[in-house]
């Protein structure tokens, strides 16, 4: 029985049915879309092709290098900044009671599991500039002149939409962390502890470094997951004021979708395709090279 | 080797498979069945004919034309018909969809801003033949306001027409801060600063995605100071260059660095707008005439006024934008198996659309035989548009989906009270020059 599983033909048979969904809805579509990005397409019909007029169009377009330094400002903010934040966060949950433990998991979860949408309109009401949370603790506390049109500033706007993106998914992070954390024998806490080492040098010379296989995972995740950012920026700002809070998704769906440039915004997809891989390649390339065993 | 063989085998397999079920939906028009009604195959037998209906359920209006008139009055006046209903408030993106599958519903809303593409394709019916043959035609009062290049190609209650951009107030609000009636754009400056010092917001409007800016406000900002000149820039006479033109953005940049919109106006959305006004927040609201009905009844101290004049060109009331579109109503699929009930359905939905807005005292252009008497305000607004002397199309429909949504996203910088006339013009006016609406 054994053997049989461990043959090609029913590698074959379990396999197919992963491969054809994943051939049907991740590789296929990419096939058309390159020829589309070639053409000039209304998302009716196709007027021709154009050779790569698209992908001029867009190299020379204000807002898709604005919606590419956006994605690249979320997505350094989710890295540099979020994922710091979810491992300090494991670290502190690592140290809770359990019932203090058991409350905030529940809590750091509930979050992710909402809706986008439910998430942009709560933050949407925080950052309202007359009434909302925000504004109205700043001027609480005498600070009225921190206090900003948050989601209208084209210099802030992003970073208010980051904000709320990021918290959404802090939670799940961190729990993440959290989980790897509790996956680390004991043994080599007590074993530096026994050699003098602190908490900060523990956490430096055996977590962080046993961590990396999860950390690798966080890592892809929130890339990914930032590079994908749409659904905040839709219901938070709609891309605007003007372009200025549009990402990279985001500029692919209003070329295609609202100013019904089919052509272009396939250009701007394949674009994004790339970059994906790019990323993917890279992280591949230089994180967690080597898997540990413990 | 034999690992690999069987993964490409695979692969293979799954694109002949995708391949074999799609379908480009890119047939040529001379392809197309574009059957003439009366021509099709009778229906021998006394099954009721099933239709699709994709149709636009944007707000409270076309919900409650859907559930209280179409629906309930089906049954009764299109005996032989049934309908399989879908409701969205993006039909252009839906009729993408349906576009490229190669089935489109019988009957659907048509848009301006995706028609064209659809007509073009030779997916939309030319319904002319079909309305005349019928008498259809005759119930509307401008049949010239149905007409789009060489044919008729949607159905409409003809409401549009008589929808126009209007400033609402607050009447108390207004008494109490010893404010009058604007009649010009400097009074309407300073009210606003009169508002501003007392705390209230002056004037709110849907700013998010350039709603405002982009349906009315800068067409009405141009045309207070000559209307002549809005009337050029609606018929691609002249571009964003000038000055006239430029004076109309420098108007809505002038509002937006004062604050009369209030703080983050360019991410209002349409309910917030309307909601700041109705909950007595904001002084004015500058919104279309299609809001009238609803305000007068649930705002008791609602009032409205004409845009106030910027120069000796214009008096208020003198000339108005009016809202609507050939291309915006009730369409027909050339691809249709039942043309002939199809276009039945398209008149009725008009028909039910007529009777919703003359119950709620609208004028319509398409007549239904009901009459009813218009609210105080809504006879004020109906005065108005019949003595207008210069009635301007709106310039958004006059523009194909790239300019028309270039247009929106610039407008709504224009509400930032950061971004001036120059920036608008430098940003937008290639655009507007590369607009293919005229060809």
């Amino acid at each position: 029985m054994t053997r049989f599983f461990s043959t090609n033909t029913s590698i074959f048979i379990f396999a197919f049915p992963a491969l054809f969904i994943f051939t049907a809805f991740v590789v296929y579509p990419l096939f058309p879309e390159i020829v589309i990005s070639f053409q000039k397409h209304n998302g009716f019909s196709s007027q021709g092709f154009v050779g790569f007029k698209n992908y001029i169009e867009i190299f020379s377009s204000n807002s898709f290098w604005k919606a590419n330094t956006n994605t690249f400002i979320i997505v350094l903010l989710s890295t540099a900044a979020g994922l710091p934040i979810s491992l300090l966060l494991a670290f502190l949950l690592d140290s809770q009671a359990n019932g203090t433990r058991r409350y905030f998991k529940a809590a750091g979860m509930l979050p992710a599991i909402l809706s986008v949408t439910v998430i942009a309109q709560m933050w949407m009401a925080i950052y309202e500039p007359q009434w909302g949370l925000l504004n109205s603790l700043l001027r609480a506390i005498g600070l009225e002149s921190l206090s900003q049109e948050w989601l209208t500033d084209r210099g802030i706007v992003i970073f208010s939409v980051a904000v709320a993106f990021l918290w959404q998914y802090i939670g799940l992070n961190t729990l993440l962390f959290y989980t790897g954390l509790k996956s680390i024998p004991k043994t080599y806490y007590e074993a530096a502890l026994m050699d003098g080492a602190g908490p900060v040098k523990s956490a430096l010379m055996i977590t962080i470094p046993l961590l990396q296989e999860v950390i690798k995972f966080v890592l892809v995740i929130s890339i990914l997951g930032s590079m994908g950012m749409f659904a905040h920026v839709e219901v938070m700002t709609g891309g605007g004021p003007g372009y200025f809070s549009r990402t990279i998704v985001y500029e692919l769906y209003y070329k295609a979708f609202m100013s019904s440039e089919f052509g272009v915004g396939s250009a701007v997809a394949v674009i994004y395709v790339l970059q994906c891989i790019l990323i993917t390649l890279v992280l591949n390339r230089f994180v967690a090279r080597e898997k540990i065993e413990f | 080797m034999r690992k690999n063989w069987k993964t490409g085998t695979a692969l293979i397999m799954s694109l002949l498979l995708l391949t074999a079920c799609g379908n480009s939906g890119n047939t040529p028009a001379s392809e197309q069945t574009n059957t003439a009604p009366g021509k099709e195959k009778e229906v021998v037998n006394q099954q009721p004919v099933k239709l699709k209906l994709l149709t636009i359920s944007s707000d409270q209006a076309r919900q409650t034309i859907m559930k209280e008139y179409i629906k309930a009055n089906l049954a009764n006046e299109l005996p032989g018909i049934e309908i399989e209903y879908e409701e969205t408030s993006d039909v252009g993106a839906k009729m993408k969809v349906y576009n490229a599958s190669g089935e489109l519903p019988d009957v659907f809303w048509s848009g301006a801003d995706y028609a064209t593409a659809i007509i073009n394709a030779g997916n939309q019916l030319n319904l002319e033949q079909s309305i005349t043959d019928s008498g259809f035609i005759n119930k509307f009062a401008v049949k010239e306001a149905l007409k789009y290049k060489d044919g008729i190609y949607a159905l409409s209650s003809g409401a549009d027409a008589y929808f126009t951009p209007k400033i609402f107030y607050h009447k108390d609000i207004f008494q109490a801060n010893n404010i009058e009636i604007p009649t010009t754009y400097d009074e309407l400056v300073q009210a606003s600063e009169k508002l501003l010092e007392a705390g209230i917001q002056p004037i709110a409007a849907p700013g998010k995605g350039g709603w405002a800016p982009a349906f009315f406000m800068i067409q009405n900002m141009i045309q207070i100071e000559d209307p002549a000149v809005a009337q050029q820039l609606v018929e691609n006479k002249i571009d964003f260059t000038h000055p006239v033109v430029k004076n109309g953005l420098d108007r809505v940049v002038k509002l937006a660095e004062m604050g009369a919109f209030g703080p983050g106006a360019a991410n209002v959305d349409y309910g917030p707008a309307k909601e700041a006004f109705t909950q007595n927040k904001a002084a004015m609201y500058m919104m279309f005439s299609w809001e009238l009905a609803d305000l007068e009844a649930n705002v008791p101290d609602v009032g409205i006024f004409d845009w106030p004049s910027a120069g000796e060109k214009y008096t208020p009331g003198s000339a108005i934008q009016f809202w609507g579109s050939p291309l915006a109503g009730y369409a027909v699929s050339a691809k249709s198996k039942n043309v002939e009930a199809a276009v039945k359905l398209a008149q009725y939905l008009a028909e039910q659309d007529a009777k919703y807005f003359t119950d709620t005292g609208s004028l319509v252009t398409l007549d239904v035989g009901a009459t009813s008497t218009p609210a105080p305000l809504m006879q004020a607004n109906i005065d108005a548009y019949n003595e207008a002397n210069i009635k301007i199309p709106s310039l958004t429909v006059m523009m194909d989906p790239k300019t028309s949504t270039e247009y929106s996203n610039f407008g709504s910088l224009l509400m930032t009270g950061d971004y001036t006339s120059d920036d608008f013009i430098k940003d937008f006016n290639d655009l507007w020059l590369a607009n293919t609406y005229f060809e």
